[in-house]
């Protein structure tokens, strides 16, 4: 199978809650055989999604298409997509080896007890829980529950598994591993990874694809980097939450804001007139720098933040915005700052990102 | 730890556990003993005294009306806990797990609860005129001409007898098996789903298991009450059928205490079997 064939495809999904719109006119198209990483704030219907996809709910409009098939008005029992819950929602009253068997021996299919004990024990395997079959889930730990839950899914050998935000009860070491093992666990399977995050850096690390979701609609979808370089919409940008972002007004290819007017060589289309550079592209100068690369912002030195391999330095502009600048420390030691004191911050030009009401080219 | 500070703590565990330790001994275990004791006294006609024998229990056994009366009352306690099962289950799985609005599941609980603001006698004896050979069932069956004579073994017989208690235990049933399916994670159900359980082997693999602790729970209130039951027989069998709690009650009367202390024991062993074999279905402890 290549890349390329549509493993699942949205036309026009919407679902509504009363009078709230939580996805509205989806059209999607899913690649088989990758991870995609669905990013979206908190209340950008990206749970919703999922659940429409699952079959627990039903979209008000639109149709869902998985491996060629209409399945909009097919049951979630049979669908044969896989759902791994942010909670586990593993059954309390099962052990591992029975939770991860309950599919086989529940479904619509007639498995063998032969083949159940093999194929759990696989499972097991796989995710590394070998020892554990006989424990409740009581008595198992968070990361253990998250691997159970993700082997209870996989046993279905499902061709889609949906994750809703499966890293986000662990806490911040065994993230790590997990995003290194979900990936290369996907990788072996022959399957699409549609993982729903709230956090820019999973889905940008995570993603062979990542899909942005910003109040109901897909605003982006593309490769980590092609966001990441090209945000679409200003809103993408402050998602990634990568850029300092400027209002302002853009006018016959000039951009007025709190640096000065600055000419625009090409501006993107967008709901408000926004300038964004990223946090690593900004410089600091002194207030009498005799040469600056580009427009100045002048700013008040508030603080800094350690990252072990960059250093975040935080500013605030006369209208009392926050402005950040991250140094990274393989390009030589960072300048000593004063708290309080005034600088010059600026940038190339040619390296922001202009959004605006105005195309140029 | 220090040993001192050991001892202060077992002290301080005396101290706490001290009140129901004493109130369980005064009122719970003493009495009971005391039954037990009494059960063995000498009783004349008119007089009792502290002589042992096993004449009462030779009697109780000896008695066809007396065994009787044991096994109506075990045939009944079955029949009630069955019907309160089958009505109560279906009733509290609504309630507990697919009514999706909390708000709703608590009003439709409390409103299982409102009957018992009138008192226990009233709802008993309500069914007379609901049952009754010129009650509202015939009168409604003939006006429709269902029946052409109204039907009698209605009331005064062990049919409203069962009718009676079922109406009045089954609220027993529904409380605790709606509040254990009420803690049942819905994404679990849906994991099931997910899985493809349909919903007949998700009820019975996932639904059901999680709520027995529910079910025993209610089954231990219904039995209790069903098996001391002697108003509801008293009230709707016009003294044809004949429980352990009736027979306590006409031996007290009659000042009988050595006979209404043996069927006392009786039904303590009776109830005591009942609620050990149920709890040794689940264990409770884990899920509180």
């Amino acid at each position: 199978m290549t890349q390329s064939d549509p493993i699942f495809r949205l036309e026009g999904v919407t679902r509504r809650y009363g009078n709230l719109t939580a996805l509205e006119g989806i059209d999607f198209v899913a690649e088989d055989n990758s991870y995609i990483a669905l990013l979206g704030p908190s209340g950008s219907g990206k749970t919703s999604l999922l659940r429409v996809i699952a079959g627990f709910e039903t979209p008000d409009e639109g149709r869902i298409w998985f491996q060629g098939r209409d399945i909009t008005d097919v049951p979630a029992h049979e669908r044969g997509i896989g759902f791994v819950f942010q909670n586990f929602a593993l059954f309390p009253h099962l052990t591992v080896f029975e939770n991860i068997a309950f599919g086989l021996r529940n479904g619509a299919t007639k498995v063998s007890d032969a083949e159940i004990t093999d194929r759990v024990r696989e499972s097991i395997d796989m995710v590394g829980l070998s020892g554990l079959e006989d424990r409740n889930p009581d008595q198992i730990s968070g990361g253990q529950k998250q691997r159970v839950a993700l082997a209870r899914t996989l046993v279905m050998q499902p061709k889609l598994v949906l994750l809703d935000e499966p890293l986000g009860a662990l806490d911040a070491n065994l993230r790590e591993r997990m995003q290194m093992e979900l990936r290369a666990i996907r990788e072996r399977l022959d399957v699409t990874f549609l993982h729903v995050t709230g956090s820019e850096t999973e889905a940008l690390a995570m993603g062979d694809r990542v899909a942005v979701l910003d109040a109901g609609r897909i605003v982006q979808y593309g490769t980590p980097d092609a966001i990441y370089d090209s945000p679409s919409i200003s809103d993408v940008a402050l998602f990634l939450n990568r850029f300092n972002l400027f209002e302002g007004t853009l006018k016959n290819g000039i951009f007025e804001g709190a640096f000065g007017a600055v000419p625009v060589a090409s501006a993107r289309t967008n709901e408000t007139d926004v300038y964004a550079i990223r946090y690593d592209r900004t410089q600091i100068f002194d207030t009498d720098s005799s040469y600056l690369p580009g427009p100045a912002l002048p700013v008040r030195y508030l603080a800094s933040e350690y990252l072990g391999s960059s250093i975040i330095f935080l500013f605030e502009t006369a209208d009392h915005k926050t402005v950040e600048v991250d140094h990274h420390l393989s390009l030589g030691e960072p300048r000593d700052l004063i708290v309080g004191k005034n600088y010059i911050l600026s940038w190339d030009p040619a390296q922001a990102i202009v959004f605006g009401k105005e195309i140029t080219r | 730890m220090s040993a001192a500070s050991t001892n202060r703590e077992t002290k301080n565990t005396f101290r706490l556990l001290a009140p129901g330790v004493v109130w369980m001994i005064l009122f719970l275990v003493a009495p009971i003993m005391m039954i037990v004791y009494v059960s063995f006294w000498t009783q004349t006609t008119f007089s009792i005294n502290s002589t042992l024998t096993l004449d009462s229990w030779r009697n109780f056994f000896a008695s066809e009306a007396y065994v009787g009366a044991l096994w109506t009352t075990i045939r009944l306690w079955l029949i009630v806990l069955t019907l309160t099962f089958v009505i109560g289950y279906p009733a509290a799985l609504y309630v507990g797990l697919l009514v999706k609005s909390k708000t709703v599941s608590t009003v439709l609980l409390v409103l299982c609860v409102i009957p018992f603001w009138t008192s226990f006698l009233i709802r008993v004896l309500a069914w007379r005129p609901m049952l009754g050979k010129e009650g509202a069932i015939n009168i409604i069956l003939q006006k429709f001409g269902l029946i052409d004579t109204p039907i009698e073994v209605l009331l005064f017989s062990e049919l409203s007898v069962i009718i009676g208690m079922t109406q009045i235990y089954v609220v027993f049933m529904v409380g605790p098996i709606a509040f254990m399916l009420g803690r049942i994670d819905r994404n679990i159900i849906e994991a099931a789903r997910d899985l493809g359980a349909g919903f007949g082997r998700i009820f019975w693999k996932i639904i059901f298991p999680l709520s027995l602790p529910g079910v025993v729970v209610g089954a231990i209130f219904v039995s209790v009450m069903v098996l001391g039951e002697f108003a509801t027989s008293g009230a709707l069998s016009g003294r044809k059928v004949n429980l352990l709690g009736n027979i306590i009650v006409t031996q007290v009367g009659s000042l009988k205490w050595a006979m209404a202390s043996v069927v006392g024991v009786i039904l303590t062993i009776l109830l005591g079997i009942v609620v050990a074999g149920f709890l040794r279905i689940v264990d409770l402890k884990r899920e509180i």
